[in-house]
């Protein structure tokens, strides 16, 4: 395939909390939030209406009451397209099929610009509430659900396993959480901006042991939109753009635990995913300049550094404590803030990722700019990491 | 055969039963632990299903375990879904079964449990249907 993708603009709602109560008397809709969001992308990057071909949604929440969303964003949009017109679900991973929905119709010749864009409100929904959804979506409805295994769950297992083998710590984990605010603080998208230290994320209250409130992700709603565009028609542009160099994807056959035993915190559909898209890329990780990771809590962005080679096996955390994943380090990790302080609006949790890829590759991250990123990785998971989506993205400044 | 407790409640959310997935919940009220295996393979999968997940037929028997194993991993639940607000802090592990199945449920008990340490399930009867739990071995 002689074609190649390329993202051409980018525009997103800072994560927080959007969504009214269903009583409100003023109510803040989905299509008006994500519509003003569209004509800015499309403003911004210089483009005529005319050129896009796709539509491609992260699903929404169940929450918006708008249904057959795509097609009647289409409509509110008065936009006529040969490319498609859908919503996507993946679980996590949904804004991450998104885009690559809409990268699909560029590389089939069907489009030549599409966007991969969506919106996820939810926070007018209680926790608890939320929870009673989401454990059926993390878990088998009849064999885990009963226990009340709620989807983070999982990953505190993964925390004491992990610490368990490798004689890691809660206040090494806890570092992540840190590390992260710090970076959210530099970023005007982020949902939590007030710097933390080390003491404050352990005096939190226990969520699920052995991570406290800090190290878990927050209740967040987002929106965000991505131009994405055939190479020859970004260069067209004749300014920086941002190429997809190779993605990986693997599904290890498991939904949440393997009921053959096998290394749970290895995260093996990461690094099957990883070593597809390094190998496609003809690159290593440690050619990255600067990675951003799906992950909800802060264990799974230590053991999911360590599957995609990012950081040693074993040694994530002690990485993470040493500064080594922050900004100005080896390999700086979550530079957007990650899920935990840039917030989790889940269903497009993905494409805030490729936002945070897109400003560091185009030199706009301000603040939180990784000196001369070249070359950016995003992941988007879901179950335990159960699948994973990595994506290798670069900056084209000729 | 694992001990049979009663849990004196009704189940906060209880499992829903098929005609085939009946003869594990009817199985477990007697004390018995048991899943399916492919008849080719004899490979054991959990839960148990009428089909076999390897070899992709419906050539399975039931096969009976002995609730012995060892805890891989395990936690304590201070934010629960709305249903289990009344279970709360409550205990969740990953047990791995001594035929080398491994599965995720409820730990009970007060004792102590660190990683690699024996543990056993037991079938607990709600008032209204049943369920089962992990909990450390002689406790």
């Amino acid at each position: 395939m002689s074609r190649s993708v390329t993202i051409i603009g980018a525009s997103a709602l800072p994560v927080g909390k959007w969504q009214t109560q269903p009583d409100a008397e003023t109510q803040v809709l989905e299509h008006e939030v994500l519509a003003k969001l569209v004509v800015d992308a499309v403003k911004t990057a210089g483009i005529d209406k005319g050129d896009i071909q796709g539509l491609s949604f992260a699903m929404n929440r169940h929450y918006t009451l708008q249904k057959y969303f795509a097609t009647f964003m289409a409509s509110y949009l008065r936009l006529p397209c040969y490319g498609n017109v859908s919503e996507v679900l993946g679980n996590g991973m949904t804004g991450g099929w998104a885009f690559e929905n809409a990268a699909n119709d560029i590389l089939l010749g069907r489009s030549k610009v599409s966007l991969a864009l969506g919106i996820n409100f939810e926070t007018a929904a209680r926790a608890q509430d939320h929870m009673m959804s989401s454990m059926r979506a993390t878990g088998d409805v009849d064999f885990h659900a009963p226990f009340g295994i709620t989807p983070i769950t999982w990953y505190a297992l993964d925390a004491s396993r992990y610490i368990h083998e490798y004689g890691s710590s809660r206040r090494e984990l806890a570092s992540v959480a840190v590390k992260n605010r710090m970076h959210a603080s530099l970023n005007p998208l982020a949902q939590f901006r007030k710097p933390i230290t080390l003491d404050e994320v352990l005096d939190q209250r226990m969520i699920v042991e052995p991570l406290g409130l800090y190290e878990v992700p927050p209740r967040s709603d987002g929106a965000v939109v991505l131009i994405l565009a055939e190479e020859d028609y970004a260069k067209s542009l004749g300014r920086p753009y941002v190429r997809v160099r190779s993605r990986g994807f693997y599904h290890e056959g498991v939904h949440q635990l393997s009921d053959v035993p096998n290394d749970m915190t290895a995260f093996g559909a990461a690094r099957a995913a990883g070593e597809q898209a390094f190998a496609d890329a003809g690159l290593l990780p440690t050619d990255i300049d600067v990675a951003e990771l799906y992950a909800p809590c802060t264990i799974v962005e230590v053991l999911v550094s360590e599957a995609l080679g990012l950081t040693p096996r074993g040694n994530g955390g002690k990485w993470a404590a040493e500064g080594r994943t922050s900004l100005g380090g080896e390999i700086p990790i979550s530079t957007s803030g990650g899920l935990t302080s840039r917030g989790h609006p889940a269903y497009v949790t993905p494409l805030y990722s490729f936002v945070e890829a897109y400003e560091q590759l185009m030199g706009l991250a301000d603040e939180r700019q990784v000196k001369d990123a070249e070359l950016a990785l995003t992941s988007a998971e879901l179950g335990n990491y159960n699948a994973a989506l990595v994506h290798i993205l670069e900056g084209v400044h000729s | 055969m694992i001990p049979v407790i009663e849990s004196g409640q009704a189940h906060p959310y209880p499992p829903r039963i098929t005609e085939f997935t009946r003869q594990f919940w009817d199985a477990l009220g007697e004390g018995r632990f048991m899943t399916t295996a492919g008849v080719e393979t004899g490979q054991l999968t959990f839960p148990p299903k009428p089909v076999s997940p390897h070899a992709w037929d419906e050539e399975v028997e039931w096969v009976e375990l002995s609730g012995r194993g060892t805890l891989y991993a395990h936690t304590t639940v201070h934010a629960s879904p709305s249903a289990f607000v009344g279970d709360l802090p409550y205990r969740i592990c990953i047990v791995d079964l001594e035929e080398g199945i491994r599965l995720a449920t409820r730990l009970i008990g007060s004792a102590e449990v660190s990683i690699g340490a024996a543990v056993e399930l037991v079938a607990v009867r709600h008032t209204d249907g049943l369920s089962y739990a992990a909990r450390a071995m002689n406790s």
